[in-house]
């Protein structure tokens, strides 16, 4: 496993490499050194034969010259001297090629000297034979075939001792290299295998890198479709070479036909509308020096002439190699920013109905309370100093007059009150609402102490709230309940908490959050017919004569909007004459 | 206040409520000296008369021409000439911002004029039986708005 780890990296090939590369040289040093030494020992062998051979022929260059004086011998015919008369050069010669080829010189001096003997006996046979003394070339004659034979002696363990250097060094020859064959047969076989799994990782690379490609090219399209749907581009410039890669979609923002201009700073620049070209090539010259910066928004003008807007960014990398390439994408956000324009230009109109809302409420809380109040304290002085002076027509004008300009007081504040509810900057703070509730209670305690009324409510939790409001919420349905509190009974309103999960109320919405507390305010008054739960808390809305029960209609739709600006829901639920519940739910977090 | 009579001033531009708070004091029997003024600026012209009497009390209106009630405000705590005045608000308006406001300023007490003759005069009454030494120093958010 670690081996086959190892193949895959780079490096393994590269010393797979130097060792075949290792392997190849030693086996050409083994063969050299096995030729050159074979070609020594063919040498050998001719030389050793051209000694034999020469050897034979000084051997019959002694017969011929024998044969020669015999033949004078016999027929005193001087013709027949010729081979001896050349015999000594030739011999000389043979002797010397004997001397120079054959290590053994030894031998050279003394067959040179046996063979001046011979030569020096047939001389002498020669001239015994002219002067006719038979009997001393008889006893010279012999004396000369005694001397051939020490020279065929000689000449022959001459010969042997070539044979037997030669086999000897051939015996030599043989043992140095008996082992070469195989291991020039284990190196080649090394060889090989390295060469196979050379061969093997070389494939795998091949495969990995086909896959790679494949991977490469479809990440390509994906990132090419993805630019379409996406609707931006890319760019690169590689800053060194100041060469350009546009993505196809990059041509498509601006309207032409994918790679149908060469990609350059210049023809990039001529789609930049002229009053952002200084500010792009700015940005541009500071994305070379910073590495990264925030996007940025430019205009272009397309081929056909449409004004567009582009957002870019761009990030300065570095590759492997060391060359700084700059990356880009481009992305064509004009819905987007016309989206923006849009919004923003209806901010600035709820902004403006907002302050005008402001000093509407200003006009309210002010402007239209103070004549009011005055009107109030004339009648209130009129009642006070001159009800007297009245006729009792003028005394029941007056009153209704009292209780018109009361009824007027109360929408102000009630509106009021509302508007204020619906106040944007919303202080969440976690809140005690058993102090809440003693608050409320405490704000109708004279209406409270008036009917007699019985407030029994078990311990509520602690919760982040918005304090005013929900103290402003139990006043609401408190003074709701002690309202529509049945004539001559004492009001009683049972106020009880739990916490629930959303999934067990039916009433909840499938939206709401997990958990919440569910307080409920049940009273004993005449309760309402329930088509019209609803209702009851829409603006202004009335289930009674403003003769029969006083009341604005403004005060459950308070509620309702003080309990939604905390995320929760309030619903009513009655029955005439037997009573009214009010369930708020408050989400836990 | 062991003087014979309480001495105390109304800044106040509408003309009813002048009269009003005259009145109202007129039918009290309590030995105080009232004096009004149209505005900001006449009041402030009087304070800063180093041969004017000083009032106990100041009932300031806010909303008024030429220099309002904060302005007023801002000027008398400024100065420490007229650190023992009790400063009393006397506006139409209760919203949360003018009480805060006035408060942090440093008045003493917010009063929201009742729209009813006896209400003004309870109101006037209770103000001016106010022991200012005890009341200021338990101040605080909640009982500077005088409720009745």
């Amino acid at each position: 496993m670690k081996f086959a780890g190892f193949l895959q990296k780079p490096l393994a090939l590269k010393i797979l490499f130097v060792i075949s590369i290792a392997v190849i040289f030693f086996i050409s040093g083994i063969t050299y050194k096995h030729l050159s030494k074979l070609s020594d020992s063919s040498e050998e062998v001719t030389r050793t034969h051209e000694v034999s051979l020469q050897l034979e022929r000084l051997l019959s260059q002694i017969r011929d010259a024998e044969t020669a004086t015999r033949g004078y011998i016999i027929t005193r015919d001087s013709s027949y001297l010729k081979p001896y008369t050349l015999a000594p050069i030739r011999i000389d010669a043979a002797i010397s090629i004997v001397d120079h080829l054959s290590k053994q010189n030894d031998n050279i001096p003394l067959l040179r000297k046996l063979i001046d003997n011979k030569l020096r006996i047939m001389g002498k046979s020669i001239e015994l034979t002219n002067t006719n003394k038979t009997a001393e070339l008889r006893l010279n004659l012999l004396k000369g075939k005694q001397t051939m034979d020490s020279i065929r002696f000689c000449v022959a363990s001459m010969s042997e001792l070539e044979t037997k250097i030669l086999s000897i060094r051939q015996e030599k020859y043989n043992n140095t290299f008996s082992n070469t064959p195989i291991l020039i047969y284990i190196t080649i076989l090394i060889g090989l295998i390295l060469s196979v799994v050379s061969f093997v990782k070389i494939s795998r690379d091949l495969n990995e890198l086909k896959k790679t490609n494949n991977q490469l090219s479809i990440a390509n399209e994906s990132s090419n479709m993805a630019e379409m749907v996406g609707n931006f581009g890319s760019w690169q410039w590689e800053i060194e070479k100041d060469h350009y890669r546009f993505s196809d979609n990059q041509y498509r923002l601006l309207g032409c036909e994918p790679q149908s201009f060469e990609a350059n700073f210049d023809n990039l620049m001529k789609y930049i509308h002229p009053d952002d070209l200084e500010h792009v090539q700015h940005v541009m010259s500071r994305m070379i020096q910073n590495e990264k910066l925030p996007s940025f928004n430019y205009r272009i003008i397309k081929e056909d002439g449409e004004i567009r807007y582009f957002r870019g960014i761009g990030k300065l990398i570095t590759n492997k190699s060391g060359d700084k390439i700059l990356l880009g994408t481009t992305s064509d956000i004009t819905e987007e920013y016309n989206i923006m324009q849009e919004t923003e230009e209806r901010n600035r109109e709820l902004e403006r109905s907002n302050k005008e809302l402001m000093a509407f409420n200003y006009v309210a809380s002010h402007d239209l309370q103070e004549p009011l109040r005055k009107i109030q304290t004339f009648i209130s002085r009129l009642n006070d100093n001159e009800a007297a002076n009245l006729s009792d027509t003028g005394n029941d004008y007056l009153k209704r007059i009292i209780v018109a300009a009361d009824r007027m007081r109360n929408l102000i504040d009630d509106l009021l009150q509302f508007s204020r509810s619906n106040k944007t900057e919303k202080n969440f703070e976690t809140t005690d609402l058993n102090q809440l509730l003693e608050n409320a209670k405490l704000e109708v305690s004279p209406t409270i102490e008036e009917k007699n009324a019985v407030i029994i409510s078990e311990k509520l939790p602690e919760l982040n709230v918005i304090p005013f409001q929900i103290q402003q919420l139990f006043t609401n349905l408190i003074s709701n309940s002690l309202k529509y509190s049945k004539e001559n009974v004492a009001p009683e309103i049972y106020i009880k908490v739990s916490e629930t999960n959303a999934a067990d109320e039916t009433q909840l919405p499938s939206s709401a959050k997990d958990k919440y507390y569910r307080i409920t305010f049940r009273d004993n008054g005449i309760g309402f017919e329930q088509e019209y739960a609803e209702k009851i808390f829409i603006l202004f809305n009335r289930l009674h004569n403003k003769n029969e029960y006083a009341g604005t209609g403004i005060g459950l739709a308070i509620c309702r909007k003080i309990v939604e600006n905390h995320k929760g829901y309030i619903f009513a639920k009655g029955e005439p004459n037997i009573g009214a519940t009010f369930t708020v739910y408050l989400p836990l977090e | 206040m062991n003087k014979e009579y309480i001495h105390i001033i109304l800044a106040d531009d509408d003309e009813d409520d002048r009269l009003f708070f005259t009145d109202a004091f007129s039918e009290l029997k309590i030995s105080t000296k009232v004096s009004t003024f149209n505005d900001g600026v006449e009041l402030m012209n009087y304070l800063n008369d180093s041969e004017s009497v000083l009032p106990n009390i100041l009932f300031l209106d806010l909303n008024m021409p030429k220099k309002n009630g904060i302005e007023c405000l801002h000027e008398i705590k400024s100065n420490s000439r007229f650190d023992d005045i009790a400063i009393a608000i006397y506006s139409t308006s209760s919203s949360e911002e003018d009480i805060e406001e006035t408060f942090v300023l440093g008045a003493n007490i917010y009063i929201k004029k009742p729209s009813d003759f006896a209400s003004l005069k309870k109101i006037l009454s209770d103000v001016i039986s106010i022991n200012w030494q005890y009341h200021t120093s338990g101040l605080n958010k909640d009982n500077f708005l005088l409720r009745l």
